[in-house]
């Protein structure tokens, strides 16, 4: 799917997501995490356009972020969206997406 | 908190039962010998309360009957021998029990020791020392923090309202006890949200649920990760992960708006919903913990329990002397426990609804009777007679009135369906209901659950446009569907309106041909039009859809109205919307209808399908040829139907000038000209069903004993008219010279669709 921007930036995956994250995108989503893993060490996922997220999206980063800390590699949410935010409050995964997540 | 005292009585009318159950139960019991299943009715009747009252929170009670089932449990496991010293023991302690019931109902406290001597001789037989060991000792009135159990949920017995019975298990696994306590004037509730993997796919969205819950009070979200896969194993559309929410809330909110939060999900789901009430500062037993296994529909909170409750009535002058203590404990010391409601078979309401009926036809034979008798005279008799016919109305409509439910049971079914539809065709649906508490026959109720369902699927399905469109033509996005009940004339109307694109009448006119059902060139008018989607078959979606199109639809939605003597219309407008009309009797059991006389035999007509009866004149009257007769009645060709002819009755007027036309009209519509002799009368009949005592009769709906003893059948319209056209089929009656020749221009066949 092309919707989520992927790009390689000095060794690190770059995954753009975009601003639905709805349930469709799930898959996607989850194909560009695999893949972010595939290429590279460190995989970032840039949050700062969501403005719709389902469930099944949050925990497509959730198994992103386990994955990152069970083979030692890095993994961040970058700048969450207030929309993420508030559904990983929902979601009681508050302080989950504080310890990934960065500026 | 209105509910909460429904919820209240019910557990106090229940307990009451239960407490009668365990009493007859221990009067059974032998010493030397005992019988499993009375033994395990005991302790469920003990148990069923001990849960109930842990979920109103009556500490005193579970505490107590915790003890009166620990000694069952020891008779059920044999580890506690019945002697007659153990019987009479615990009769006292169930005497006890039903006090501490009264207690709780009046919100008292029980008097200090009420309990002390009864859990005294329990504990005695419980650590298998004789009576005679020592003199009682002082029990306390709390108790230990747990009260281990190890029956499976009884919560059936208080029915969704009580459940709760599982709260000693929750408590002996350290959930309630390892948390902080609740703060005073509020209530802990747990909530154990563990939905099914694919609960995403149907659409639904557990951070709207989460976030429902969030504003229901101080909430405390922990999300449980344990199940989730590996990144390469995950599928992206499965749920892995379950919740568990700690809600500190108000004591408004209640089991029912935390349900209500999972409606929708209900059968997606594993639902689990404790409640906490703060530890009372005099009491020592901890706030019981309530729990429901799985989603009930609702089921009661308990109350937050006041900090001291005032003491009953009967104990201020004298609290060192409790109402039981030792003695006998005779069987009315629970007297104070009555119950406001029974629950009663089925079958006896039956029987009696029967009896009522035989009672109206009784008193109909005896009015036949005095009708003879010669004016002026026993004006008292008849005066009686007219008192009699009044009671004995009333008294039907009472007992029918028993049997009578509200609607609501089938509406609040209709949420649920509608949001699946929606999801179904990616449509945006409001359902709007009025009219819940209209009651009617439960077996009205219970038949009115499937067509319902198919014509709301319908209405989303083939009615409403998708949001794109409704915005494009100016509507608001979201159709509205509205679902009404109310009664009218005798009859209760359930209105299905939506707000869609209205009936394609070319495309149902087209269909309608194409499939045979209507002859090509016919003119039909809107109505007829919009009545051909009832007809057996008839689809006009082009594909087939999960909701709607496989040709099992309106028809069988008529078939089943009309089965139960009720009547469907349909009214639309295009572009503007659809409205089915349902009109359904209140009742199965009587019928109003009209008496009519073909020869020697009486007939009834449902009053609902006569239109009106008139005399023909000659000139009215058409032969088809080779088909069969009609009749113009204002302006319209109406088929007539001889029903001497149909049921081979002799002596009958043949002549329908000289006889009467009874006009009748179908579900559908359709007219019918009943040829009859006489009309006699309009009556209050009682419905005996037909295929129960004899068989099935093509043209009969039912059959009912008249005022003078004799049975009449109760006629089917629409069955007269499919037995009318193959008898007709079959016709061979001569021209008669004294009737006109049927004008050539006749739109006769597209009045009645075949």
């Amino acid at each position: 799917m092309t919707l989520i921007k992927w790009s390689d930036e000095g060794g690190q995956v770059r995954l753009g997501l975009p601003s639905d994250l709805d349930l469709a995108m799930a898959q996607p989503l989850l194909e560009g995490l695999r893949a972010g893993f595939g290429a590279s060490d460190t995989v970032v996922a840039d949050a700062a356009a969501v403005e719709r997220v389902s469930t099944a999206c949050i925990q497509a980063l959730l198994a992103a972020a386990r994955h990152a800390a069970e083979h030692n590699r890095t993994f961040a949410i970058l700048q969450p969206s207030e929309v993420l935010t508030e559904a990983c409050e929902d979601l009681g995964l508050a302080p989950w997406l504080k310890q990934w997540s960065r500026a | 908190m209105e509910d909460l005292s429904r919820f209240k009585q019910t557990y106090f009318d229940e307990s009451a039962e239960l407490l009668a159950v365990a009493e007859s139960g221990l009067l059974r019991l032998t010493p030397g010998e005992v019988d499993s299943d009375e033994v395990n009715a005991i302790f469920r009747a003990v148990h069923s309360i001990k849960g109930g009252g842990g979920a109103f929170g009556f500490t005193e009670l579970v505490a107590f009957a915790h003890e009166f089932e620990t000694v069952m449990d020891g008779v059920r496991n044999t580890s506690i021998p019945v002697t007659t010293e153990l019987v009479d023991t615990l009769i006292r302690a169930n005497d006890v029990l039903g006090q501490m019931l009264a207690y709780a109902r009046e919100e008292a406290a029980a008097p200090p020791g009420t309990t002390d001597d009864t859990v005294a001789a329990l504990r005695r037989h419980l650590a298998g020392g004789p009576a005679e060991a020592a003199a009682p000792e002082p029990a306390p009135t709390a108790q230990p923090a747990a009260y281990p159990d190890d029956e499976d949920d009884e919560a059936g017995i208080f029915g969704d309202a009580m459940v709760a019975i599982s709260a000693a298990r929750e408590a002996e696994e350290g959930t309630a006890g390892a948390a902080a306590p609740v703060p005073e004037g509020k209530l802990r509730w747990t909530i154990t949200f563990r939905p099914k993997p694919d609960l995403l796919l149907s659409g639904n969205e557990p951070t709207f649920m989460l976030r429902a819950l969030r504003r229901l009070g101080d909430a405390t979200i922990d999300c449980d990760l344990r199940s989730l896969p590996p990144l390469q194993a995950l599928e992206a559309e499965l749920l892995y992960l379950s919740w568990t929410v700690t809600l500190i809330a108000d004591p408004d909110v209640d089991q029912e708006k935390i349900n209500d939060v999972f409606e929708f999900v209900a059968d997606e789901c594993d639902i689990r919903i404790a409640v906490e009430a703060p530890v009372p500062a005099v009491a020592a037993p901890p706030a019981v913990q309530t729990s429901t296994d799985p989603v009930p529909v609702s089921a009661a909170p308990p109350p937050v329990p006041a900090a001291a409750a005032k003491p009953p009535e009967a104990a201020k002058g004298e609290p060192a002397k409790p109402r039981a203590n030792g003695g006998g404990g005779g069987g009315g010391e629970h007297a104070g426990l009555t119950s406001h409601t029974i629950r009663v078979d089925l079958d006896k309401i039956d029987r009696l609804v029967n009896m009522v009926g035989e009672m109206v036809i009784t008193q109909a034979m005896i009015a036949e009777h005095v009708r003879d008798l010669p004016p002026g005279e026993f004006q008292e008799l008849l005066e009686g007679l007219e008192q009699l016919a009044q009671h004995t109305r009333e008294l039907r409509e009472s007992v029918m009135s028993i049997r009578a439910q509200p609607v609501s049971s089938v509406f609040s079914r209709m949420p649920r369906l509608v949001r699946e539809c929606a999801a179904a065709t990616g449509k945006e649906v409001q359902l709007v209901t009025s009219g819940e508490t209209t009651e009617v026959d439960k077996t009205v109720v219970e038949n009115l659950v499937d067509p319902l369902t198919h014509m709301i699927r319908n209405s989303i399905d083939h009615g409403l446009e998708g949001p794109e469109e409704r915005e494009r033509i100016g509507k608001p996005r979201a159709g509205t569907v509205h679902l009404s009940a109310q009664h009218r004339s005798g009859r209760i109307v359930i209105e299905i309106t939506d707000d869609g694109r209205g009936i394609n009448r070319p495309k149902v006119l087209s269909k309608a041909i194409e499939k045979g059902l209507v002859q090509p060139g016919a003119s039909l008018s809107d109505e007829e039009i919009d009545n051909l989607i009832f007809l057996p078959g008839f689809s006009t979606a082009d594909q087939v859809s999960n909701l709607s199109g496989r040709g099992v639809g309106m028809d069988v939605v008529r078939r089943n109205i009309s089965s139960l003597g009720g009547r469907i219309g349909v009214y639309s407008a295009p572009g503007e919307g659809s409205r089915f009309v349902l009109s359904l009797p209140l009742t199965l059991a009587v019928l109003d209808g009209m008496v009519i006389s073909v020869g020697e035999e009486r007939f009834v007509l449902p009053l609902t399908n006569i239109v009106e009866s008139l005399r023909p004149k000659a000139a009215d009257l058409h032969g088809l040829v080779g088909k069969c007769d009609v009749m113009m009645a204002r302006g319209e060709y109406v088929r007539l139907v001889y029903l001497h002819q149909l049921f081979g009755i002799p002596k009958a007027v043949t002549d329908p000038t000289r006889a009467l036309v009874v006009l009748v009209e179908t579900e559908d519509g359709a007219r019918l000209g009943l040829v009859v002799d006489e009309v006699l009368g309009q009556q209050q009949v009682v419905i005996k069903s037909l295929e129960a005592n004899f068989r099935r009769l093509d043209g009969v709906a039912a059959a009912t004993i008249l005022g003078d003893g004799r049975v009449a059948l109760i006629l089917d319209v629409a069955g007269l008219r499919e037995m009318s056209r193959h008898h007709d089929s079959g016709y061979s009656r001569p021209p008669d010279p004294g009737q006109a020749a049927l004008p050539a221009a006749l739109p006769s066949p597209a009045l009645e669709p075949v």
